[in-house]
């Protein structure tokens, strides 16, 4: 057996830490190292002790989930953060996916399905779900229609494996149907949250520009 | 509303048509009695003048009729200027002081048409112009007919001038008329419509309550639920998992409709059409299967199409439940130039799928009726599925008629 999986879990329910500590610990693969109860403390946290995975709830007090995530990243760029939220968030979900989450879950998976996205996000696959999935493509034709010279864009194979993840297409089955190895359909999911980060970041980029914020005061 | 406007005006002249059959009748009855007289006792001073003059208000009276109260404002002006000078002719062609000394006036009637028809068009002032206008004729035509205005005898100017009077009263009176009925019509259209504004709000009201009520109803219930099963399997002696899992899942679908209903944002709902993605949201009451619904943006669709394509999605989420053996399924729907894609995707047991045969037998009752729906609104369905690797129905819907 390897190494346990170091895990901070970001959450400000007490009795909820305690389930996913009890859950992840017994199976024995994982280790939670810390917990935090807002926002900020994760981020101190994370710099602190450098856990393999944040597991993120994005309600919290003070410092939100999504911008945790962010400054986390920033930070620390090789620690994973699988967001953990409730149904209806979605569009906290896809600004966490923005910030640099690399996978999302419903707070109602079971107790396998979180354990085996900490295993899959730790080893940098991208956890989705198919209602995330659905927003990416919602994100990125909207942006079709202001699209920019240079703006990274779906390629017609992105989308293709896109829309069966929406459709509830595991990876693997998604392999199949494609004709293309498992690990290169992680790999397409993968490039797909590269560019929907890198758009955010032209994004604020071009943001700024336009305010002038660029133009340093001498 | 560029198209309330044209309404107003259409509409108005629906009413506007009526009161214009009035004054063809009164034109023809004006006519008939002119005529009458001139065949009758037609000792005229300007027997062609007369004739012609009969003539041309003969031909003007059909043209008339022909037009049915669409005159535009060129034929208002001739019919001025005929009437007009029907009141002239009559000063010129009637015997001298023949106006005056009871001798049948020429013109009769017929010049109040005029006053009528730009009563019916104008509306009040209109009618007062015409009328205003005929009297002035009626009032010349008396130094035509050899009589000084000088010369007149107080009864005289009495009858000429409650004559002028009753001009410009006519057109006065039709103008008024014809200005209220176009007034009330509006009044009335716009009442409806606001009435039907406030019924299709209301109805909307109605459904969100119903749907907030439902959920508190099921929610209240849920929680009482799980508060006394709870209660039980924790002094029981053993407890089933079986049981355990089935509040959980009670717990886990409430919390699901509580959170769809308070987070997400309302949809601004274009008027007389219906979310996709409620729709489809809603397959899931009974959720025997866990259904998952992923909708990529806003899908609008008119009611019939709605109702028609979710129809079908339930017959195929029926079919699958009963059939299936699936552990869940997946609900995909997207619009890309003009077309709704839907698919409903399960991982059961499959079939092996004869798409020859099942044109030609049309062996599933469910699957024809399905394929019915989909084909009446113009789309197609296609199904992808093999023994052991579950089932994919796509129905491809366009999102207006097309013609």
């Amino acid at each position: 057996m390897t190494e346990r999986i170091r895990v901070l879990i970001a959450d400000d329910h007490p009795m909820w830490r305690d389930g996913v500590r009890a859950d992840l610990e017994g199976s024995g693969e994982a280790e939670i190292i810390a917990e935090a109860s807002d926002g900020g403390e994760a981020i101190d946290l994370t710099i602190e002790l450098m856990p393999e995975v944040v597991l993120m709830d994005l309600q919290m007090p003070h410092v939100s989930g999504v911008e945790a995530t962010r400054r986390i990243i920033e930070a620390a760029p090789h620690v994973r953060v699988l967001v953990l939220s409730a149904s209806g968030e979605e569009n906290d979900v896809l600004e966490a996916v923005k910030a640099g989450a690399t996978g999302y879950l419903l707070k109602s998976s079971t107790s396998t399905d979180v354990l085996d996205a900490v295993r899959r996000v730790r080893n940098g696959e991208p956890v989705f779900t198919p209602s995330l999935a659905g927003l990416v493509l919602d994100e990125f034709r909207r942006l079709a229609e202001g699209q920019q010279p240079g703006d990274p864009a779906l390629s017609d194979r992105e989308n293709d494996v896109l829309k069966l993840v929406a459709k509830g297409y595991t990876y693997k089955e998604i392999g199949a149907k494609l004709f293309i190895s498992t690990k290169t359909v992680q790999n397409h999911v993968q490039n797909i949250l590269v560019k929907l980060q890198l758009r955010k970041r032209y994004e604020l980029m071009r943001y700024a520009i336009s305010k002038g914020i660029d133009r340093l005061p001498e | 509303m560029p198209d309330g406007g044209t309404r107003v005006t259409d509409r108005s002249h629906a009413s506007r048509a009526g009161l214009a059959r009035g004054a063809l009748v009164f034109r023809w009855v004006a006519l008939a009695w002119m005529s009458t007289i001139a065949l009758g006792g037609g000792d005229f001073r300007r027997p062609v003048l007369a004739w012609a003059s009969l003539l041309a208000a003969l031909v003007w009276t059909v043209w008339i009729s022909v037009r049915r109260g669409r005159e535009n404002r060129g034929e208002l002006a001739i019919d001025l200027a005929l009437c007009g000078w029907l009141l002239l002719a009559s000063g010129l062609v009637v015997p001298e002081d023949g106006v005056i000394r009871g001798r049948p006036f020429f013109a009769t009637g017929y010049p109040v048409s005029a006053a009528l028809a730009w009563g019916i068009a104008f509306g009040v002032r209109g009618g007062l112009l015409a009328g205003a206008v005929l009297g002035c004729g009626l009032i010349a035509s008396r130094p035509l007919n050899g009589v000084p205005l000088g010369a007149l005898e107080a009864p005289e100017i009495q009858n000429m001038m409650g004559a002028v009077v009753n001009y410009i009263a006519a057109g006065g009176a039709v103008g008024l008329v014809s200005r209220l009925l176009a007034n009330s019509e509006r009044a009335v259209r716009e009442t409806t419509e606001a009435l039907m504004n406030e019924r299709e709000k209301a109805a909307r009201l109605a459904e969100r309550e119903t749907m907030a009520r439902q959920i508190h109803d099921s929610v209240l219930q849920s929680l009482s639920l799980v508060h006394k099963r709870g209660r039980e399997l924790a002094t029981s002696p053993d407890v089933p998992a079986a049981e355990v899992e089935k509040l959980a899942d009670v717990a886990a679908r409430q919390e699901k409709d509580l959170r769809a209903l308070i987070l997400r944002p309302p949809e601004d709902i274009p008027q007389g059409k219906g979310s996709l993605r409620q729709a489809l949201e809603n397959l899931r009451d009974r959720e025997v299967v866990p259904i998952d619904v992923t909708v990529v943006g806003s899908i609008w669709l008119d009611g019939h199409r709605l109702q028609e394509a979710s129809a079908a999605v339930k017959q195929a989420l029926d079919n699958v439940i009963e059939h299936a053996d699936a552990t869940k399924i997946n609900i995909f729907a997207e619009e890309d130039a003009g077309t709704v894609t839907i698919t409903v995707r399960d991982d059961g047991k499959g079939f092996n799928f004869d798409a020859r045969r099942f044109e030609s037998e049309q062996k599933a009752g469910i699957s024809r009726s399905m394929k019915g729906r989909i084909e009446d609104l113009g789309g197609r369905m296609r199904i992808e599925t093999a023994p052991g690797e579950g089932t994919e129905v796509e129905f491809r819907v366009p999102v207006e008629d097309e013609s």
